[in-house]
């Protein structure tokens, strides 16, 4: 994950129990254009399972995820 | 005199009311203690009858009574719509008055909002209000089959078990009249499972293949179109529908997040623990207005005012708070006419609901009756646990 920070659309969802931090993607997602990186920060571990299938079915990329102490950040491409 | 001011006569609102009545009767009666009750509404709904008042298993009367009645003769209860809380002056503005408070308990749910997606009114039918829920009732009475569409079009919403009960009730009341062969049941869900909560998901994915009733998952409702009779979703996927339940995003009152109360998403940042509203030691909020990470259930707001009652009723006493909020929720999951199961849980324990049974299903009917006697006279809150 080498995408310059400054275009990449943070998500604070840090606190939010499963399925706040999907939810709050997919918003997200919906408002942002073609190319965009949005990326979910989550403490529900919930997260890590449920974005990549949602990510897949809606035909986005699912670009990765980095374990930082206490919540993950999940990094997703709008696509289409 | 110490002022205890509940905004929202509802299900939380109510029972922190008639707890602290009784708690503190003696001191209302002397004056000591002042307790009112603002609601814009004069009526008590029991939202719950909302579910089964298209199957004709409960009926308007049932569901509706009096505020004024509901409340201990000790509590004043105001008609009144409140228009902004001033938490930093301790100050509530109604429609006519101006009421200050020591201590302030909010209560003031969360209501359907059919604007989030286009074509929601329009194009189907819903139980999240009374008249709704009798428009629904004629519709499924008159619906000769094709495919009925169950689908929940936003996260959160009260009472998350109620889209599937709706979908289990209505294979079970089609099986019973001996058409459900003519029915094509579809239900929609955003997550990759029909159900929040892992374990009781799978569940309930079992008990849908046995009933074949057809699950779409991350199914994220984006449009619907009345004309066509179809549903689009955010991942590209459109669904046509003969009859469509959709169950609406829903949002907190506007009164709260006019007054700057909410997060952006409409939601009173609440203390999981104290429901203290956060930053405010003389504000709480309770039931379905709040961001607790627990269903929107009437049995959440049951629990949390018990925590709220009990907290303040040691503070007017001079004791220090004796209750915590646990994340403790019921729920009853209906899963046919005369079959339903029950989930107790809280936020270390996940529920592990029994097979369906009659003997819930039957306690549930009951316990519909005993929310006017009981629950709302705050005689048992929390159910006592
Ligand atoms: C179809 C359906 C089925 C359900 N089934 C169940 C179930 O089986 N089990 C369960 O536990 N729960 C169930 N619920 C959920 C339950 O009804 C709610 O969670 C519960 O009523 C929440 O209580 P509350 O006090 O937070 O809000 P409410 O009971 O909704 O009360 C809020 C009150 O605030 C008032 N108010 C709001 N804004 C203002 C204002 N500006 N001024 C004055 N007054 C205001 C409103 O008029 C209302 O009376 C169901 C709900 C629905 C819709």
């Amino acid at each position: 994950m080498s995408h310059e920070e400054e275009k990449v659309k943070v998500i604070d969802a840090r606190g939010s129990y499963c399925p706040g931090p999907l939810m709050e993607l997919i918003r997200t997602v919906k408002q942002s254009n073609i190319g965009d990186i949005i990326e979910v920060w989550s403490s529900d571990g919930g997260s890590q399972r449920d974005i990549p299938k949602w990510t897949e079915k809606a035909g986005h990329e699912f670009l990765g995820v980095i374990h930082e102490k206490g919540y993950d950040r999940i990094r997703v491409r709008k696509t289409r | 005199m110490k002022r205890i001011l509940v905004v929202g006569g509802g299900t939380g609102g109510t029972i922190v009311a008639n707890n602290l009545a009784h708690r503190l009767h003696e001191k209302l009666v002397k004056g000591e203690i002042e307790i009112t009750v603002v609601d814009s509404s004069s009526l008590h709904v029991y939202q719950p009858a909302y579910l089964l008042i298209p199957f004709g298993i409960m009926h308007r009367n049932e569901a509706i009574r009096p505020e004024r009645d509901l409340l201990a003769e000790t509590i004043k209860f105001r008609q009144e719509r409140v228009n902004k809380i001033d938490v930093n002056n301790r100050l509530v503005k109604t429609d006519s008055s101006s009421l200050q408070y020591d201590f302030l308990v909010l209560a003031t749910g969360a209501q359907p909002d059919y604007s989030q997606v286009p074509g929601l009114e329009k194009g189907g039918y819903d139980f999240y209000t009374l008249e709704n829920a009798y428009k629904l009732r004629e519709a499924i009475g008159k619906f000769e089959g094709g495919r009925l569409v169950v689908a929940v079009t936003g996260i959160p919403f009260k009472c998350p078990t109620a889209p599937m009960e709706f979908a289990f009730l209505a294979d079970s009341y089609y099986s019973k009249l001996g058409v459900r062969d003519k029915i094509e049941l579809d239900y929609l869900y955003p997550l990759p499972r029909p159900f929040t909560i892992p374990n009781v998901a799978e569940q309930v994915q079992k008990l849908m293949d046995d009933r074949k009733i057809k699950t779409d998952l991350l199914f994220n409702v984006e449009s619907v179109n009345p004309e066509k009779k179809e549903i689009t979703s955010i991942e590209g996927e459109t669904i046509k529908y003969d009859l469509a339940v959709l169950t609406p995003p829903h949002t907190g009152s506007e009164v709260v997040r006019v007054s700057g109360l909410t997060d952006k998403g409409g939601w009173i940042p609440t203390d999981r623990y104290t429901l203290h509203v956060k930053g405010y030691d003389d504000v709480y909020a309770i039931g379905d207005a709040t961001d607790l990470p627990v269903s929107k259930a009437g049995s959440a707001a049951d629990f949390q005012a018990a925590v709220v009652s009990t907290n303040i009723w040691d503070n007017i006493n001079g004791f220090p708070p004796s209750l915590r909020y646990d994340g403790r929720v019921m729920c009853f999951i209906i899963t046919a006419i005369g079959e339903a199961t029950i989930l107790l849980f809280d936020y270390e324990h996940p529920p592990s609901p029994p097979p369906p049974n009659f003997a819930c299903y039957w306690y549930k009917l009951v316990y519909n009756r005993m929310y006017w006697t009981v629950t709302a006279k705050g005689l048992l809150p929390g159910f006592g646990v």
